[in-house]
């Protein structure tokens, strides 16, 4: 699709972007949708949960698009013994020095990977959520900054998995969106098993941004024009969500999406929108992420939800 | 027996109307269900003064016993409400109908069943539970509406069925939006307004109806008569019954004059001309005989009367009809039509039914003060019959027939006793009044000779009696005297005040009018009832000479009530075909006036839409061009989803006409930008003039079905 009203600087944005995109689909092979909504999360700055069972890509995702954006990766695996501090660093009494020395803990990164979030105690999921909430730690009365651009990609195992605990529906609304990857298809995976040593390519990426440029990119996002008509559809889609479709409520559904999760629905598909190289966003774009953004707000399971959001757009009426 | 086997065989069926099956349509919410109970309210209270008390009181009690149930309901947060049992309505409405039929002591009616349909929308409403149930709701409100117009089709009656006309337009308007999105009664100015405004714009297609649709000349059916007592003059006549209708302020006919009115002694309006004289009760006799019409003469007078209906055949001229009475509005080629009435032998102008819906009818008359009484077999049976007098007349009525015999021996000519009677009434102290005190069982002989005080049908009794009783042919008849000119219309009212009864005297070969009241009062004649009466007397409000500020108020309605009267509920077949002569239509065959109808319907229809997609493209051209292109892919085949964006549904047409990817591109993209891009004129014009170009490349939809 040709929009011919981009300046020469977004035109330059989004072909940066679309080699971005290029390049994280070599490594994530068949799983272009995820990237891009990955993409997305990074550029609207909301953090991304992935639902799915081990061993489909998800840190290699992770890792790829931290290399390929030139961010500072780092991962911690939850376990049922995880600590906060074992998070958010520690402050260790330096016997030379005579003072406290804080060791930054792996949140102070660029990218970071949660891995299996819903094996640690809520304690710790607090803790990470809260950094993720307010980019910011307190830690013995200092508060440190987090880097910007902060970006947490959290994985969890579907609920049913044996030692768990699922994250409460206030913590699930900190992230912007959740995502399945799934099983690679015949020919992905068959790529994939031929491809060799997947690590040693990712630490080899060659990066393509670096954290100002995403700065930049994410304020371009932020910029996107949304016209008032697509606020009606946003809100209709809102009230859709809240039972107020004229039809029968869905058993299922959790609760409606809060006016926080509308915001965070527009932020998207602004983002959305910039990726896909246009000034303005659409109801294309909103409809693209709106299953991601609203699967995990209204069931349980990202997937149960997913489609729940399908079925809400397509009972709703553009205006 | 029978009847009970009926009921034992109409018990399963029964059983299947009422059982509890699941709602069918989608169930009514609490605000569709408000506004439903107000629909009802708004249908039955016009209704109020016409049904009995209880049924007014236990119809609305069960609208507001279905808004109660309503509020409990959703206090207790069930959500939508619970519909009151089927099995108990049907005793209750069994039970209504017992009720009824008690009260009116029928069933088979038109108040009775008035009375059960007002109990029954009630009973419907308190089980309604779904969209279906509010439609035939809707339509029932409509049936009970039109029973209004069985009472009454004055202008206050119409006013009356105003707010439930727009009620039933907004409830339906609430019943067709999804019942979540209905409007509560809170929202109830843009309600009524929308739904106000498409009742206006339904208004010229109405009066196209009223106009065009052709009316019957005589109704389908009749209306069930009922046994209601409507004012009026009585086809008999006794002491009290006159002076007691006297005090009615209604309305009896209103009459357009074509000139100058009569002068007011000569408002002699005939009614029943009664015979036979039991001793107390004047009645007719048994067969009328038809009649000839008076030779007009000079010039003869000629009017439109507006008759109440008042349950009886007569119909009222001035004395004397010289032709019969034809439709109100001459149509033209149309002799008139002889069988509105009958003439009979005394002058009587008598309708084939009863006059029970009100009647318009042209009448030429001659005011004179005598007719020939014409010759042939009836004669000698009507002079007997008009000499009758009761049995034992000289035991009972001693001392008038000693009067009678005195005054006879006076005067020998008939003319000069019937004169000295009128002097023996002038010169006596008789009293005109309308509370002459009780009578015994002669009333003749007591009025003459103790009491003295009497209205006017003591005086045209007591005169008859007279002149019976000197072998003088005499009768009483009985009608309207005098009426009062509106000057806002100018037309005449006759009110039941102006009932009155004078008499006539067969003299040489003449029936001579004789009217004793004026020998007595000769202000009733030339004033009215309330200019004979003194303060004292209960005389109504309306009869009174002064000029009373609501006196006025009441004639300028009155005059308005005529108007409605003369050109709305009066359009008949008659007048619709003088309008249609009128137009110049007349000649035209039927289906031609028949297209020229739908054409007009048409054109109006055709204008309104046409004014709204011109609103609509005014407001926003790039929404319209959408709309036609979205219209012309859905006729060739690849119709827009509710919720497919422009760019999604361009792509979904340009793989399907592939040949045209191209231009479906520039046309989502260019809408995209205009719908949704940032408001930059100049881009946006842009985009505009691409949008029409490429829109002016797409073929039509025909072409591209095929392709």
């Amino acid at each position: 699709m040709t929009v011919r009203t981009l300046n020469d600087a977004k035109v330059a944005t989004a072909q940066r972007l679309a080699a971005v995109v290029a390049q994280l689909n070599r490594i994530v092979v068949g799983k272009d949708e995820a990237m891009r909504l990955a993409l997305t999360c990074l550029l609207a700055r909301g953090h991304l949960l992935i639902e799915d069972i081990p061993g489909v890509g998800k840190s290699t995702l992770a890792q790829a698009l931290a290399g390929t954006l030139g961010l500072r990766a780092a991962r911690v695996q939850f376990t049922s013994d995880l600590l906060p501090a074992d998070i958010l660093g520690v402050s260790i009494f330096d016997a030379p020095a005579q003072a406290f020395r804080f060791h930054a803990g792996p949140v102070f990164n660029s990218v970071v990977l949660a891995d299996e979030i819903n094996r640690a105690p809520p304690k710790t999921q607090s803790s990470l959520l809260e950094a993720m909430e307010e980019r910011q730690v307190s830690i013995d009365g200092t508060t440190r900054k987090l880097p910007d651009p902060f970006f947490v990609i959290a994985t969890q195992n579907p609920v049913e998995q044996i030692g768990a605990y699922p994250l409460p529906e206030s913590q699930l609304d900190r992230f912007l969106m959740a995502v399945e990857l799934g099983y690679p298809d015949a020919v992905a995976e068959r790529d994939l098993l031929a491809g060799g040593d997947r690590r040693g390519q990712v630490a080899s990426l060659p990066a393509l941004a670096d954290p100002p440029t995403l700065l930049e990119w994410q304020h371009e996002a932020a910029a996107v024009h949304v016209a008032p008509a697509l606020l009606d559809y946003v809100q209709a889609l809102l009230a859709a969500t809240r039972g107020n479709t004229g039809g029968e409520t869905d058993a299922g559904a959790r609760r409606g999406l809060s006016p926080r999760a509308g915001l965070m629905l527009l932020s998207a598909a602004r983002a959305w929108a910039l990726l896909n190289a246009r000034p303005m966003v659409l109801p294309e774009d909103i409809q693209a992420v709106f299953p991601s953004v609203a699967g995990h707000r209204l069931a349980a399971g990202a997937r149960a939800g997913a489609l729940q959001a399908r079925a809400l757009l397509r009972a709703v009426a553009l205006p | 027996m029978r009847s009970a086997k009926v009921l034992v065989r109409a018990l399963p069926l029964a059983r299947a109307l009422f059982a509890r099956r699941p709602a069918r349509g989608v169930a009514l919410s609490a605000h569709q269900t408000h506004w439903l109970a107000m629909l009802l309210f708004a249908v039955q209270f016009p209704l109020l003064p016409f049904v009995p008390l209880w049924i007014g009181l236990f119809g609305m009690l069960l609208v507001g016993l279905r808004l109660l149930f309503l509020r409990r309901d959703r206090a207790h947060g069930e959500g939508p409400s619970r519909p009151a049992s089927s099995w108990l309505l049907l005793v209750a409405a069994m039970v209504a109908g017992f009720a009824i039929r008690q009260d009116f002591g029928y069933f088979a009616g038109r108040d009775p069943c008035v009375a059960f349909l007002f109990i029954l929308l009630g009973i419907k409403f308190l089980e309604a539970r779904s969209s279906r149930d509010g439609a035939l709701l809707v339509c029932l409100s409509g049936f009970l509406l039109v029973a209004l117009f069985f009472y009454s089709q004055s202008l206050l009656a119409g006013f009356a069925a105003l707010p439930a006309l727009l009620l039933i337009a907004a409830t339906l308007q609430q019943l067709t939006v999804p019942a979540r999105r209905a409007a509560g009664l809170a929202a109830w100015r843009s309600v009524l307004g929308s739904a106000g405004r498409m009742l206006l714009q339904g208004l010229p297609l109405a009066l196209l109806l009223f106009v065009f649709f052709p009316r019957l000349s005589a109704p389908l059916w009749g209306l069930p008569t009922d046994r209601s007592a409507k004012t009026g003059l009585s086809d008999r006549m006794a002491p009290g019954l006159i002076s007691e209708l006297s005090l009615s302020d209604a309305v009896a006919f209103r009459v357009d004059f074509d000139g100058a009115p009569p002068p007011a002694r000569q408002r002699y309006w005939r009614g029943p001309v009664f015979s036979l004289y039991d001793g107390r009760e004047w009645s007719p006799l048994p067969k009328p005989q038809p009649g000839r019409f008076e030779p007009a003469g000079s010039a003869p007078i000629s009017y439109v009367v507006t008759l109440e209906p008042h349950d009886k055949p007569w119909l009222f001229a001035l004395d004397f009809a010289v032709a019969p009475p034809g439709p109100a509005a001459p149509t033209g080629d149309d002799a008139p039509d002889s069988t509105l009435a009958l003439l009979t032998r005394d002058q009587q102008l008598i309708a084939p039914t009863p006059v029970t819906q009100p009647l318009r009818y042209r009448q030429l008359s001659v005011p004179k003060a005598s007719f020939s009484a014409g010759d042939g077999r009836w004669r000698t049976e009507e002079i007997a019959a008009n000499l009758q007098l009761p049995r034992n007349f000289a035991r009972t009525h001693p001392r008038t027939l000693a009067l009678a015999n005195e005054l006879r021996g006076r005067h020998v000519g008939d003319a000069e006793f019937a004169g000295a009677v009128l002097s023996h009434f002038n010169e006596q102290p008789f009293v005109y009044t309308l509370s002459p005190p009780p009578l015994g069982a002669y009333p003749v002989d007591g009025f003459l000779f103790d009491t003295r005080r009497g209205f006017c049908e003591h005086y045209a009794s007591a005169f008859a009696v007279l002149l019976r009783a000197a072998g003088i042919p005499a009768r009483v008849v009985t009608g309207y005297q005098g009426g009062e000119m509106n000057p806002r219309g100018n037309y005449m009212i006759v009110r039941q005040s102006d009932a009155h009864a004078w008499t006539e005297v067969l003299l040489d070969g003449r029936w001579q009018r004789y009217d004793p009241t004026a020998a007595v009062s000769p202000s009733r004649i030339e004033m009215g009832l309330g200019g004979a009466l003194p303060l004292g007397e209960p005389v109504p409000l309306l009869a009174r000479l002064d000029s009373h500020w609501a006196k006025g108020l009441q004639l300028a309605w009155d005059a308005l009530n005529h108007d409605w009267r003369r050109l709305v509920v009066g359009f008949n077949h008659e007048r619709q075909r003088s309008l249609w002569q009128e137009l110049d239509l007349g000649r035209l065959p039927a289906w031609q006036m028949t297209t020229i109808a739908i054409l007009i319907g048409t054109a109006w229809l055709g204008l309104l839409l046409g004014w709204l997609a011109w609103r609509r493209r005014r407001r926003d051209p790039v929404h319209a061009m959408w709309q036609t292109l979205c219209r012309r892919l859905a006729r060739a085949g690849v119709a827009r989803e509710v919720h497919e964006g422009p760019l999604a549904y361009t792509a979904r047409a340009a793989r399907r006409w592939p040949e045209f990817a191209a231009v479906f591109d520039i046309v989502g993209e260019a809408y995209a930008q205009l719908r949704y891009g940032p408001d930059v004129r100049a881009e946006r014009r842009a985009a505009e003039r691409r949008l029409r170009r490429a829109l002016q490349v797409l073929p039509r939809a025909r072409q591209l079905a095929r392709s």
